[in-house]
């Protein structure tokens, strides 16, 4: 298992210029009124504790972070097991724990800003109201270059997501949107039988963007025991086991919208991102990959470039969107 | 993208025993930095089965890093056929610390259960030569789990063991070996690693007695970096995670379920 020698990525003053072999690749993307210079993010809960561990020049050069979901309250989260390994996935029920809009803007903000990329600030409320409170906080004390709405946590024990009632996804983004001076992203759940509905529904309130997808209810039982094994009972599945359900619903949303699509849902490598990609998404998200391959965001990222490079292409455009049928 | 992603050689990997083994590493630019307490995450397929990567306590930080394990399940298996020169995709040293015997300490205890062993000679490698009696009461299930624990003699460690089925050393659980000892509070420390249930009868037992106490705790893990939130457990102080927060708790922090 020798060291792989990483493929340069180097910034020429233009951010979303990489230089190399003479040519010049874009690889820029655009949410709303907001220009990312690269279209790879991490998925929300899947980052954490940047300044301690990662190195920063490194993270810099994403497109965009995604920080753990922000409830207007704190949240202890679930009892635990909270997670558990499946085949090529995770089963988890973490349950949004997270210090509230106000501890979070004290504690994690300001560090997540340092980093100088800009950040989507994932954002859920128990009511519309909820919801308004923790953007109008945010408008106020700055740091939310984008905000993504978490409609569709599976971990909550609510009887029915607001992604999956076109109605109330309808409401909540249109309410958000009213009062945001920054792009609103509709994450939405796959636990629905007409996945477009939704996504017209939040393309009709207003939404800048839809990530698609959030975790597939699912648990899983200890036989000897035969109780649950996780805590909570029930879960949100992720990782590679969902992949192709992942990109099965992208390309049929891409097909409906004419608004960007931040694509995720089990990409461990850049082959896995460039199927979002040509699918139709204009960004994409690693999110279970950072447990296993801390660095699975960078080489996504270097990934795309060596691929674009490979078949010619000068503009991230040409590849998104750009299935054969 | 981490500062703490390493890939680093096998240098060894053998049976100690019937059921555990020793991995060590050539990590010289993490070597020093390590403390007793401390774990690696360590990704032990380059596939996707298992899928997690697996954390394990450092057993010494002497030469390489050393690890040691049981082969029970898919990842300890695969583990196990790891030969020495292969790479080892490595995140470490995570977690925080045991803390040094406060002032006035005169013995040490380390209270250990099955492969709860394993952060204990890296501690005694740092506590050796500084006056402490050291002593460990080990617990394993049966003289498979036991071996000759020249190391820990070394160091100038009392062993104590027992195993459940008495095929060496007193019969019963770890708690056997000293629960009609009554050592002083204000010169004894106490350090323990090892299953839940134990970890509650250590509790209980220091509890009683007054004893300070320091445990290091295990929970299943999916990034050990204080990112998921997965390996949370209930303290008196709410929630803590394992990985970011611990592994080292004061014992009677910990909630016990």
């Amino acid at each position: 298992m020798p060291e792989k020698k990483p493929t340069t990525v180097k910034p020429t003053g233009h951010w979303s210029r990489v230089t190399g072999h003479g040519s010049q690749l874009n690889l820029a993307v655009q949410i709303g009124t907001l220009r990312l210079k690269n279209p790879v993010t991490v998925a929300s809960g899947t980052f954490g504790h940047a300044e301690k561990y990662y190195d920063l020049e490194e993270v810099k050069k994403l497109g965009a972070l995604v920080p753990k979901t922000v409830t207007l309250h704190s949240r202890e989260g679930n009892p635990p097991p909270r997670i558990l390994e499946t085949p090529s996935g995770m089963l988890n029920a973490i349950g949004i724990e997270n210090p509230g809009v106000d501890g979070f803007i004290e504690k994690k903000l300001p560090a997540l800003r340092r980093i100088g990329i800009p950040l989507f600030i994932s954002i859920l409320g128990h009511t519309d109201e909820e919801f308004e409170t923790i953007v109008k906080k945010f408008t106020k004390e700055g740091g939310a270059d984008a905000f993504e709405l978490n409609l569709s946590c599976p971990n909550l024990k609510q009887k029915i997501l607001v992604a999956q009632d076109p109605q109330a996804t309808r409401r909540v983004v249109a309410k958000v949107k009213a009062i945001a001076r920054v792009p609103v992203i509709a994450k939405l759940a796959p636990n629905v039988t007409d996945i477009g509905e939704i996504a017209q529904a939040a393309v009709d309130a207003g939404a800048d963007a839809i990530s698609l997808i959030n975790t597939f209810s699912a648990m899983a039982i200890d036989v000897r025991t035969r109780r649950s094994v996780l805590g909570n009972c029930t879960g949100g599945l992720s990782g590679p086991a969902i992949r192709p359900m992942a990109v099965h619903m992208i390309w049929e949303v891409a097909q409906k919208i004419k608004i960007p699509i931040i694509g995720m849902g089990g990409i461990m490598t850049a082959q896995d991102a460039l199927e979002f990609l040509i699918a139709g998404a204009t960004m994409v998200a690693v999110g279970t990959a950072n447990f296993i391959n801390p660095r699975a965001p960078l080489e996504v990222l270097e990934g795309i470039v060596e691929y674009m490079r490979k078949n010619k292409m000068n503009d991230i455009k040409d590849l998104i969107g750009s299935l054969k049928i | 993208m981490h500062k703490i992603q390493n890939k680093f050689p096998i240098a060894a990997n053998e049976r100690l025993c019937p059921r555990f083994y020793r991995l060590a590493v050539d990590a010289k630019s993490i070597l020093k930095s390590i403390r007793p307490g401390q774990f690696l995450h360590i990704r032990v397929t380059d596939g996707l089965e298992p899928f997690f990567r697996r954390p394990f306590s450092v057993y010494r930080a002497k030469k390489f890093v050393e690890i040691l394990y049981e082969p029970i399940g898919l990842g300890t298996r695969l583990l196990a056929e790891k030969k020495p020169g292969e790479f080892l995709d490595i995140l470490g040293p995570l977690g925080n610390h045991f803390t040094a015997p406060p002032k006035g300490t005169k013995q040490v205890w380390m209270v250990a259960g099955g492969i709860g062993l394993a952060p204990f000679l890296f501690l005694s490698d740092e506590l050796k030569h500084k006056g402490y009696e050291l002593i460990l009461f080990y617990g394993g299930r049966s003289k498979g789990h036991v071996f000759p624990m020249k190391e820990f003699k070394n160091n100038g460690v009392k062993t104590w063991i027992a195993t459940d089925d008495g095929s060496i050393g007193v019969k019963g659980w770890v708690s056997e070996l000293f629960r009609t000892l009554d050592p002083n509070p204000t010169t004894t420390m106490v350090y323990t690693c090892g299953p839940h249930a134990m970890l509650a009868s250590v509790q209980s037992f220091v509890k009683a007695r007054g004893l300070r106490c320091e445990a290091s705790c295990e929970e299943v893990m999916a990034c050990a970096l204080g990112a998921c939130l997965g390996c949370s457990i209930p303290t008196v102080n709410g929630y803590k995670t394992v990985c970011y927060d611990g592994p080292v708790f004061d014992i009677a922090e910990v909630v016990f379920s």
